[in-house]
């Protein structure tokens, strides 16, 4: 009933067998102990398990892990090194924007989703784009306040 | 000593998280990331009636089951009670849908939803009640043997002399608002893994604000001594007052290990998570209210009617009563009268929403004398001002006030969002309110904390507060560097593990800065005392003289002449004594004649002002503005502090205009994210932060809470749309489809 596939996780590639029904956010919590990315809702409503997948933000509750096959999935865990945290991890922590950590990490994968393909998006296109997230703690005030944060600073290096 | 945060070196600072880093690259522990050797999954069968008689459970095929490994009833845990109304697992009775019957252990979570599916239960369904209506009527089947006419809790209470009162007020008006149930949505799902399989000894892994009350309760209840129930308090994905005591799936996790001899995790999958945990249930307010015509309050009577639902959660129980303080908490008055009535239904028993509910008490007041003012050609700005209490002040409930901001918030809420120009001068449609609160910063408790000092200068803070995304460790930390004179990246903070926690009932009821706080200054003061002693010899002054700060010991008079911190800490552990600096410190509240539900020390009090727009065709509101005033005592670190009060609208914002769980016949109709209504990212307000300061005499470094302070306080949206539409809805939460109802049963009028 498993069939063989190959994951490419954070550019590494990974050779699981899996079971046809079970979920992308199963397979990298359980399989490549991958537990940055979150588990919660598993309906798709929350936002908690985003991951990038091909450059677009995908919710990983709702994708099959043998549907991943060949695509490129990039986790949480691929930002920021002993040598210092990516731009967007900086700024939510400097901006207040971080409480339970819970959904945090889905948070900042939406964000980096869109600068990768916006890099200078404005007020709505940012609450937009966190939409589809929930923090209940924060109350998307200071999310919203750290990626414009993190937009502004990308605009000053430049 | 300093006066003002200005003299501080650490307090006072915008602290960004100390854990950050670890939250932000997905590094941080919660308990569904643990995988324990050996961990099996549970699944737990619940009842899909409201109300019946168990006739058989038959876990025969689920038996027959490859991968199952344990499965457990009411045989189980025979008597075995979670509180006086409840058993672990349901016996011969179930209350409602969703009630514990059965549960199973598997090798992994699809076996184990398979097994659950396999034990079959046949109930015979029996006659339910689920309203307050239909519990108390006559004939109506008693839920639990004792508790006749469903009455679960009866209790009334004056003080001053209530009738004098209302005879001699120039106006008297009684209104009502009712609530519907809602839910917390916690990010992080309940959750737990219980390690039962050494005889008696059990770990338990699960989010929760108080690690020593699941410890006790779990202790107690299970037969073992507490100590032998380590909890260990990971990260806490959310908690809004919901994770205070154990739950039932904590227990049936626990015998599920017991019986399988393996540790056993059992996660709430999607829908599954608004039954375990419905926050408010249904309840109504009914309020009285005099004033004279100055707008000089003279008595309030609430009558509180609530649906607890099925079951008695035990944590209720002491703020069930304790909300009649509320009552005389913001303003003066002469009399007030509390009638309360508690009464079960086979409705989900219910826990607290955020803010335990006192929003909903605040909320029906203040609604009641936004429109005594109107009704009475006053400012309602002007009449809460009025009667607003003061430093110095003593309640009709007993409650002494040593500090206190109500009056200095107001101003500056509405100075900051021009109330002037703006309330009655709006468009049509447009709305401005106001809405005071005030909160105990914990209750009559204790607190303690450790710290030892590396020889390098460096702090290990032992305690046993969580931090739930509060910011609570990282305020600690800042607490400790402050006192001891040194950075607070030198502290680091040590807690999650009832075995190394010093005693500390957790974070709840807004207790954190104030006791845990006062408990590490205490264990901070004691390590410098001993330091001081190397200090003052190797300088030559008297320790009293000696100034820690920025990481040096100093003579006051002569900063320069200066020893490093680090070098005193190394220079004591290798001197003749030898001595390893280790501090202790333990706070409690010091013994008063006051009523024990009320003896904190410390309140904070807040205003709010929100801004509103009501679109008349659809009943949609938009939050435009909230500007929030909070009386902190000390402001111990403004950026989580603000980060405190974004939550809170966020939540009140929720639970007023559109989080409800939409009920029929026991049912919950929206158990999703999806259906159930939260605000979005582009829906919230733009907000504006007032931090008042009033230095508590008893609180560290003159701090009082900001937990659930602020939320009490965002009754200022509802009375905005009741200003925006000239007609004060009365079912909450005040949705689209009600405010319609409001505004076209006002065209009527």
């Amino acid at each position: 009933m498993k069939s063989i596939i190959t994951l490419n996780v954070n550019g590494e590639v990974h050779e699981i067998a899996v079971n046809p029904w079970r979920t992308l956010v199963d397979v990298l919590r359980e399989d490549l102990k991958l537990t940055g990315t979150k588990r919660a809702c598993e309906q798709g409503a929350c936002g908690v398990c985003t991951v990038i997948m091909d450059g677009k933000a995908i919710l990983s509750c709702l994708a099959l892990a043998v549907d991943c096959a060949g695509h490129s999935i990039t986790t949480i865990e691929s930002l920021g090194s002993s040598d210092g945290l990516h731009p967007l991890q900086q700024s939510f922590i400097d901006n207040g924007a971080v409480q339970c950590g819970f959904c945090t990490p889905g948070v900042i994968m939406t964000a980096k989703a869109l600068l990768d393909e916006n890099p200078n998006p404005d007020d709505t296109a940012i609450k937009e784009a966190l939409a589809g997230t929930y923090c209940r703690c924060t109350g998307h005030i200071k999310t919203v306040e750290a990626v414009k944060k993190a937009v502004q600073a990308g605009r000053e290096v430049k | 000593m300093p006066r003002s945060s200005n003299d501080y070196s650490v307090i006072g600072k915008r602290q960004p998280k100390l854990d950050g880093p670890l939250k932000t690259t997905g590094r941080s522990q919660f308990t569904d990331d643990i995988d324990l050797p050996g961990m099996l999954h549970g699944k737990i069968v619940r009842s899909p009636v409201a109300r019946g008689k168990i006739i058989s459970i038959d876990t025969t095929k689920a038996e027959g089951l490859t991968g199952v490994k344990a499965i457990v009833t009411h045989e189980d845990c025979p008597g075995l009670m979670v509180s006086p109304d409840r058993k672990i697992l349901c016996s011969d009775r179930v209350n409602f849908i969703g009630d514990e019957v059965a549960a199973v252990a598997a090798v992994d979570e699809d076996t184990a939803a398979e097994a659950a599916e396999l034990i079959r239960v046949e109930y015979e369904p029996l006659e339910a009640v689920f309203s307050i209506e239909e519990t108390s009527a006559k004939g109506a089947p008693v839920i639990h043997e004792g508790y006749e006419k469903n009455i679960m809790d009866d209790y009334n209470i004056d003080f001053g002399n209530v009738e004098k009162a209302f005879a001699e007020a120039d106006h008297v008006r009684v209104g009502e608002c009712t609530f519907n149930p809602n839910h917390n949505c916690f990010a992080e799902h309940h959750v737990v893994i219980a390690d039962y399989s050494l005889p008696g000894k059990l770990s338990i892994w699960t989010p929760n604000q108080s690690p020593l009350y699941i410890q006790k309760s779990m202790g107690s209840i299970l037969g073992i001594s507490e100590s032998n129930v380590r909890v260990f308090n990971l990260n806490t994905g959310g908690a809004f007052s919901g994770r205070i005591g154990p739950r039932q799936h904590n227990f049936i996790a626990a015998i599920l290990s017991k019986k399988a001899s393996r540790p056993v995790k059992i996660r709430c999958a999607a829908d599954e998570e608004f039954v375990v945990y419905p926050g408010g249930g249904y309840f109504k307010y009914i309020i009285k209210t005099g004033v004279m015509n100055d707008g000089t309050l003279k008595a309030m009577e609430a009558t509180y009617l609530f649906d607890c639902g099925a079951y008695w959660n035990s944590s209720f129980n002491v703020l069930l009563r304790y909300k009649y303080h509320l009552i005389p908490q913001n303003y003066h008055m002469e009399a007030m009268r509390w009638k309360e009535k508690t009464v079960y239904t086979n409705n989900p028993p219910n826990m607290y929403p955020h803010g335990a509910a006192f929003l909903q008490l605040k909320l029906a007041q203040e609604t009641e004398l936004d429109i005594i003012a109107e009704e009475i050609g006053m400012d309602p700005l002007e009449l809460k001002f009025k009667n607003a209490v003061a430093k110095g002040d003593t309640t009709l409930t007993n409650v002494h006030y040593t500090s206190c901001g109500l009056k200095e918030s107001i101003k500056k809420v509405a100075k900051k969002s021009s109330w002037k120009k703006k309330f009655k001068k709006l468009p049509p449609f447009r709305g401005i309110g106001i809405g005071c609160g005030a909160m105990n910063s914990g209750g009559p408790d204790k607190s303690g904390a450790l710290i030892k000092i590396g020889e390098d200068g460096k702090i290990s803070l032992f305690i046993g507060l969580p931090d739930m995304g509060q910011g609570s460790h990282t305020a600690m930390a800042m607490i400790a560097a402050e006192t001891l004179g040194i950075a607070v990246e030198d502290v680091e903070v040590v807690a999650g593990d009832t075995n190394a926690a010093p005693f500390d009932i957790g974070a709840f009821g807004q207790r954190g800065t104030f006791f845990t706080g006062n408990a590490v200054k205490l264990a901070c003061l004691d390590a410098r005392k001993q330091l001081a002693e190397t200090a003052a010899k190797k300088l030559g002054v008297k320790t009293s003289l000696l100034v820690f700060r920025d990481g040096k010991v100093f003579y006051g008079e002569e900063p320069e002449k200066a020893v490093l911190f680090k070098d005193v800490v190394s220079q004591t552990l290798h001197s003749e004594d030898g001595k390893h600096i280790m501090g202790k410190g333990f706070y409690h509240t010091p013994t008063t004649s006051r009523e024990p539900w009320v003896s904190t020390l410390a309140y904070s009090f807040g205003a709010q002002v929100a801004e509103v727009e009501v679109d008349p065709d659809t009943g949609i509101v938009t939050l435009l503005k909230v500007t929030h005033a909070h009386d902190v005592g000390r402001a111990i670190n403004p950026l989580a502090i603000e980060g405190q009060i974004d939550g809170q609208v966020f939540s009140g914002m929720g639970q007023i205009l559109s989080e409800e769980c939409v009920m029929e016949k026991g049912k919950i109709l929206n158990p999703t994210m999806l259906n159930y209504r939260h605000a979005r990212s582009f829906e919230v307000p733009e907000m504006e932060y007032i931090i008042v300061e009033t230095n508590d005499p008893y609180g560290p470094y003159g701090a009082k809470e900001v937990g659930e302070g602020p939320i009490v306080c965002t009754m200022a949206i509802s009375n905005a749309v009741n200003n925006a539409i000239g007609n004060p809805v009365r079912e909450f939460p005040i949705t689209p489809e009600r405010i319609l109802q409001a505004i076209k049963a006002k065209g009527k009028k």
